[in-house]
């Protein structure tokens, strides 16, 4: 009878233990990073699906096509519902504020027409790219007008330039930066009053040698059926703490589609990972699924991240400051966590939010123990608490002893800490060369410090006692060669 | 067996003209000391790919082969020797294969001079040291290219100009050789296919 229960008891409890196993490994996509030589290597999920909103859950109407969303620092939620024409304000626990659909413009009722993107400052102005009206409507937090910026006038801008404005970033001094249609110049930037300044972070263009020969001896007529060399445009904007814009475009050639721009508009994203920043780095050429990622939006996370969104494949690519990839995350599909055409990725606190238009919903993404443990890891290794990021590398290992970024990151902290010897073995580990090579001659140069004296000891005693032996043996013989010769 | 595997070679490799002159017409190379050569330089290739230091290792641990190694080597190296000799004996050459054998091993040596000592070095190097791994390794490579070029050229008493010639010839040779061997490998086993076939459609139809 007692052994009955206990086989009992066993076998309840055996289920409980294969429940507990998929319920950890229950995201419905593959998480991955890349490894030195390009091959994807699955890691723990560092997101899992939290749950999924849709306009029906706020209690107002489906979405239709939305088509951007922000989120402020203090966590309101802002959802641009093109289709329905209006701004969804939400607060941080997802609770609807209010909805704005129109506007009183001098008197007039007035709203958007399939607007492309938003934005909020700091102090709630909300910035809506209202594309099929060519204009940036600028509201209060209520709903208000503020401002309207349309028809740019400058030198530098054709007569008929249609403004036709995409997507929208401000930044603290409330300059506007803004993605157009069918510009290829750059970012249109605007004063604080709408005035049209330039354009900052022109694409650059350079012709490979084959297509160069291919002109030289094209004939007008074929040179008229050629291609134009244009570059791409931008898609998406978003801006950090600091005030450097960061930018992404198309271009399935470029290997820069993500570019962090300074005021001054040069590209000054830093690039030290192993891989360029472009997303997936391997893929089919040829075939289903075939071809490079397509970077749809980008969000800066704070403390040098950004995550980059592929509409393509619908991943989740996060990038720390340097450039080195830190995880890849989500697909296509039906399931909650998975996308049909997402467009606009944000941060909820510490969450993700990603804006499905296919789907016409929000999927929210919660970060898990991995996850946290390479965020937290990051901040403090980007904030120079390298003591302390050690240990949550070193917690991140204990989940993934595949993790090269946290080998990297605990050799850093230990070449920051003068402990040579302990980097040369992580950057070793993480497949670092360039700082391996740094480390190494560092302890080299130690290395030698500490054995250089008893060296030279060694080697003066060396000379001496051989000097010493070549001496007495000289005197020997001579004594020998003096006795023979009968001086003694 | 001191002067055979360590004077003889090093008199080769340091004053070649006249040290491939003493091993066609002094009878001094050795059959035994070229296949030691060889067999060296297959140790010498694993042990690089192996050891050399992490800042001039981009080999894929996973992947690395030392049975690989001795295929890579030996067998070009024979298939040197024999498309060299097919066509230096149609072009008046006077080697014959058992000194082709030696000339080309014998040449080999320097590598196993250069490739240990810098192996060994490598590991000491900081990433603006590694320059000089690749110097040392470029000169050894280029040491054993002149050493085959003039033990080719004594051998077979050819002009500089012929030896260049029969030497890319051999080089194509080579290729030809390995078309050919490859042809005749698929259409064996067609008829090894063809034969196991009709066997079973005996088997199967009895």
């Amino acid at each position: 009878m007692l052994l009955k229960k206990a086989i009992l008891v066993l076998a309840v409890v055996s289920l409980l233990a294969i429940d507990a196993v998929p319920a950890a490994a229950s995201a419905p996509y593959d998480s991955y990073t890349y490894n030195y030589y390009e091959d994807g290597v699955r890691i723990p999920a560092p997101f899992l699906p939290d749950r999924s909103v849709s306009g029906a859950d706020l209690g107002v109407g489906d979405f239709v096509d939305p088509n951007d969303m922000y989120v402020t620092v203090d966590g309101q939620i802002y959802i641009l519902d093109s289709g329905n024409r209006r701004i969804i304000s939400l607060d941080k626990n997802w609770r609807l504020i209010r909805e704005i659909a129109v506007f009183d413009n001098n008197g007039k009722e007035d709203g958007f027409a399939n607007p492309g993107g938003i934005f909020v400052t700091e102090d709630k102005r909300i910035y809506v790219a209202d594309t099929e009206r060519q204009r940036i409507v600028v509201l209060t937090n209520e709903g208000d007008l503020v401002n309207i910026i349309e028809n740019p006038a400058s030198d530098i801008l054709p007569r008929d330039f249609k403004f036709v404005p995409l997507k929208v970033t401000v930044d603290k001094a409330n300059r506007v930066f803004v993605v157009v249609r069918g510009v290829f110049e750059g970012l249109m930037q605007f004063d604080e009053n709408g005035a049209f300044i330039g354009y900052v972070g022109t694409i650059n263009l350079t012709q490979n040698l084959w297509d160069k020969m291919w002109r030289l001896v094209a004939t007008d007529a074929q040179k008229r059926q050629m291609r134009l060399y244009i570059p791409t445009e931008f898609v998406s904007v978003d801006i950090d703490q600091k005030g450097f814009v960061y930018s992404t475009n198309i271009d399935l050639e470029t290997q820069k589609p993500v570019k962090r721009l300074n005021p001054s508009g040069q590209d000054v994203l830093k690039r030290f990972g192993r891989h360029p920043v472009v997303g997936d780095v391997r893929y089919r050429i040829f075939g289903n699924n075939a071809g490079p990622s397509k970077l749809v939006d980008i969000k800066v996370l704070g403390d040098g991240m950004y995550t980059v969104l592929d509409s393509f494949r619908g991943r989740l690519f996060t990038y720390n400051d340097e450039g080195e990839l830190l995880y890849v995350f989500g697909g296509k599909g039906t399931q909650l966590g998975t996308f049909k055409t997402p467009v606009a990725v944000e941060r909820v606190g510490d969450k993700l939010a990603v804006l499905d238009r296919g789907k016409n919903s929000i999927a929210v993404f919660k970060p898990t123990a991995f996850g946290r443990s390479v965020h937290q890891a990051v901040r403090l290794q980007y904030n120079g608490n390298d003591a302390e990021s050690v240990k949550m590398w070193k917690e991140a290992l204990r989940m993934n002893a595949n993790y090269d970024i946290a080998y990297i990151g605990i050799g850093k902290a230990m070449l920051m800490e003068k402990k040579n010897k302990e980097a040369l073995e992580y950057f070793k580990l993480g497949m670092q060369r360039k700082y391996y090579s740094v480390a190494y001659k560092r302890y080299r140069r130690e290395v030698m410090k500490e054995y250089f004296g008893t060296f030279l000891t060694v080697l003066m005693a060396a000379v001496a006692a051989l000097a010493a032996f070549r001496l007495t043996k000289r005197g020997r013989t001579r004594r020998a060669e003096r006795r023979e010769a009968g001086l003694y | 067996m001191k002067q055979d595997f360590i004077k003889f070679p090093l008199h080769v490799i340091l004053r070649p003209f006249d040290g491939f002159w003493d091993m066609k017409y002094e009878a001094k190379g050795k059959m035994r000391v070229a296949l030691s050569v060889l067999f060296l330089v297959v140790i010498t290739m694993i042990l690089q790919k192996q050891y050399a230091g992490f800042l001039v290792n981009f080999n894929d641990p996973r992947y690395l082969n030392s049975l690989n190694d001795l295929q890579y080597i030996v067998l070009p190296f024979f298939l040197w020797c024999i498309a060299n000799w097919s066509i230096t004996t149609l072009m008046e050459g006077e080697g014959n294969f058992k000194e082709i054998v030696m000339a080309s091993a014998y040449a080999m040596a320097p590598l196993i001079l250069i490739y240990l000592p810098t192996t060994f070095l490598s590991r000491f190097m900081a990433a603006e040291e590694t320059a000089f791994y690749y110097l040392l390794n470029s000169i050894a490579v280029i040491w054993f290219l002149f050493l085959l070029f003039v033990g080719i050229m004594t051998v077979h008493q050819y002009t500089a100009a012929k030896t260049v010639l029969t030497m890319v010839l051999s080089v194509v040779a080579m290729g030809i050789i390995v078309f050919l061997g490859t042809l005749a490998y698929s259409m064996i086993m067609q008829m090894y296919w063809f034969v196991i076939d009709i066997y079973r459609e005996l088997i199967f139809r009895a």
